[in-house]
């Protein structure tokens, strides 16, 4: 059981939740968040990880209130309990060399990890961030502490501004139509590209297979074959 | 914690406990290995197999509802003969019994499925008549008395391993189909499988899920799963097996007073994967509290 350090609205609809006593996972990694004993909503909430403080212990959240149980989170308070069981799914993979890291809309939260981590391995390499938002930026500024360019796009289409050309690893995550722009840029440019993919799931483990998709090597469970794929083995799912 | 007061023997088998993972819920127990201490369960039920495996239902699969969840998974499996090759000598290292769970889309694939499933080591057989989430799928087979017992009678010729009937809900006569399952031959009975529910996407004016409707399960079930227990329960003198949104110890309790000598659980691993164990200790600090000499003092005592 972790603890709730805070709790607040970034944006509107766009709360970051920061938690200690959860395991500490890394980039790409989820949990399954779920109110202590709570039988409605049942099940719990894949969110990811948007920071980790290996210092602190402490673990940050960026969730969007989509539904009753992410509702619910919004009003959990600073010492409340809440279940974080995980963490979960198998993360990015941290590629040599440079990177540029795309995010759409609260997609945007587990690249603050990769790009905290991809800093940390290697400062010298260059980050290049690109965050797409539909009204609102958030994150933004914490992200330039790790990137060497920040591009924003708000209301328009964030793969557009992106080069994909450049020698470097891309990585992306955010809505469905915004991975599979991507995916076409990477096959034009044969660009190396990893995405996170989101999917309805029960179990967050692997059990349940309401998340499993199509992939060059046969059936895979986004929650934990995943979420991070080379993009070339999920076209289906994009 | 241990304890000989949830002893019971259970097809000829004995269980440490009477708590059951439920098929679907609990892969062949691999995933949950790394988060829980899988032995201390009393059965594992793997996922639900047919002959030549499936690749599952397309579009959404899981739709949460208050206070459960429906799917429509549609038996997303790799076939029995993988089953039989990989998974089983692997569950059995796991320390619970080992139940093999079987649906079909015919008799013949059926009848195969059991006969291949001869060659390996399970305990016990779960004849799944009831998944609703394949078109032409086990349900057919489910819903009335004399399909019920024709295939438990067949699948029970070529097994050699006992066979447990998995009821559906959604049988227009349940106790009818129960008992005539337990006259072909079944050494026992489990309920309930899902029920047949259905979800609309309000904004895009079209059913949620690919196949209209999908399985209901959780604690929303419970009232009306324990109906049915009691009812099937007191009209069979097999053994039942009763499961159907539990989510505690008290829970469990209520479907053992109804009749069952064990319970499976499901959904509530989802959401909390240490709930079996949470529902084992419940049980034995039950028994202690109770001054029980064996849990299965209280079976059907309502």
């Amino acid at each position: 059981m972790a603890i709730i350090t805070s709790n607040q609205q970034i944006a509107n609809g766009i709360w970051r939740m920061v938690v200690s006593g959860a395991p500490l996972g890394r980039a790409g990694q989820f949990f399954m968040l779920r109110v202590p004993g709570a039988l409605d909503p049942l099940l719990g909430r894949p969110i990811s990880i948007c920071e980790v403080d290996a210092e602190t212990g402490e673990t940050t959240f960026v969730y969007q209130t989509v539904g009753r149980g992410t509702a619910q989170f919004a009003r959990l308070l600073p010492r409340q309990e809440i279940d974080a069981q995980g963490a979960y799914g198998n993360g990015f993979t941290l590629q040599n060399g440079n990177a540029v890291i795309i995010g759409g809309g609260i997609g945007t939260a587990p690249m603050l990890q990769l790009a905290k981590e991809l800093r940390a391995s290697d400062p010298t390499r260059k980050i290049d961030m690109y965050l797409g938002f539909r009204e609102e930026a958030y994150l933004d500024e914490t992200f330039a502490q790790y990137a060497d360019s920040v591009t924003l796009n708000i209301g328009g289409y964030i793969v557009s501004d992106v080069d994909f050309s450049l020698d470097a690893t891309y990585y992306a995550c955010g809505p469905t139509p915004m991975l599979r722009a991507a995916a076409s840029a990477a096959d034009v440019a044969n660009a190396s590209l990893f995405v996170s993919l989101e999917k309805h799931m029960a179990c967050g483990v692997g059990a349940c297979l309401g998340c499993t998709c199509q992939t060059e090597h046969g059936r895979k469970r986004v929650c934990k074959d995943g979420p991070v794929f080379d993009y070339r083995e999920v076209r289906d799912a994009i | 914690m241990q304890s000989n007061h949830l002893l019971l023997t259970f097809c000829g088998v004995a269980l440490k406990n009477p708590v059951i993972a439920a098929s679907g819920t609990f892969g062949f127990g691999h995933e949950y290995t790394e988060i829980m201490d899988v032995s201390r369960l009393g059965a594992i039920c793997g996922k639900g197999l047919t002959l030549s495996g499936s690749a599952g239902n397309r579009g959404m699969r899981i739709y949460e509802t208050p206070s459960g969840m429906l799917n429509s998974i549609g038996l997303e499996n790799p076939g029995v003969q993988h089953f039989v090759e990989s998974e089983a000598a692997y569950m059995r290292t796991l320390g619970p019994a080992v139940i093999a769970n079987l649906g079909g889309h015919c008799e013949e694939d059926y009848l195969e499925g059991a006969r291949l499933l001869n060659a390996a080591d399970i305990d016990i057989l779960e004849l799944n008549i009831s998944c609703p989430n394949v078109k032409a799928g086990g349900m057919a087979f489910g819903m009335l008395p004399d399909t019920a017992a024709d295939i438990t009678r067949k699948v029970k010729a070529v097994s050699k391993h006992p066979v447990m009937v998995k009821l559906s809900p959604n049988a227009p006569d349940l106790v009818a189909v129960a008992r005539a399952c337990e006259s072909a031959g079944a050494d026992a009975l489990s309920l309930v499988n899902t029920f047949l529910g259905m979800a609309i996407d309000v904004k895009k004016k079209r059913p949620v899920f690919e196949n209209v409707y999908a399985g209901l399960s959780g604690p929303a079930i419970l009232p009306i799963a324990l109906r049915m227990v009691h009812q099937v329960a007191h009209a069979v003198s097999i053994p039942v097996v009763g499961m159907g949104g539990i989510t505690s110890a008290e829970d469990a309790l209520k479907f053992l007073m109804a009749g069952a000598v064990a319970v499976q659980v499901g959904t509530m691993t989802f959401a909390n994967p240490k709930a079996m164990l949470e529902i084992i200790d419940g049980l034995a600090a039950y028994c202690e509290q109770e001054g029980l000499n064996n849990l299965q003092e209280i079976v059907g005592i309502i």
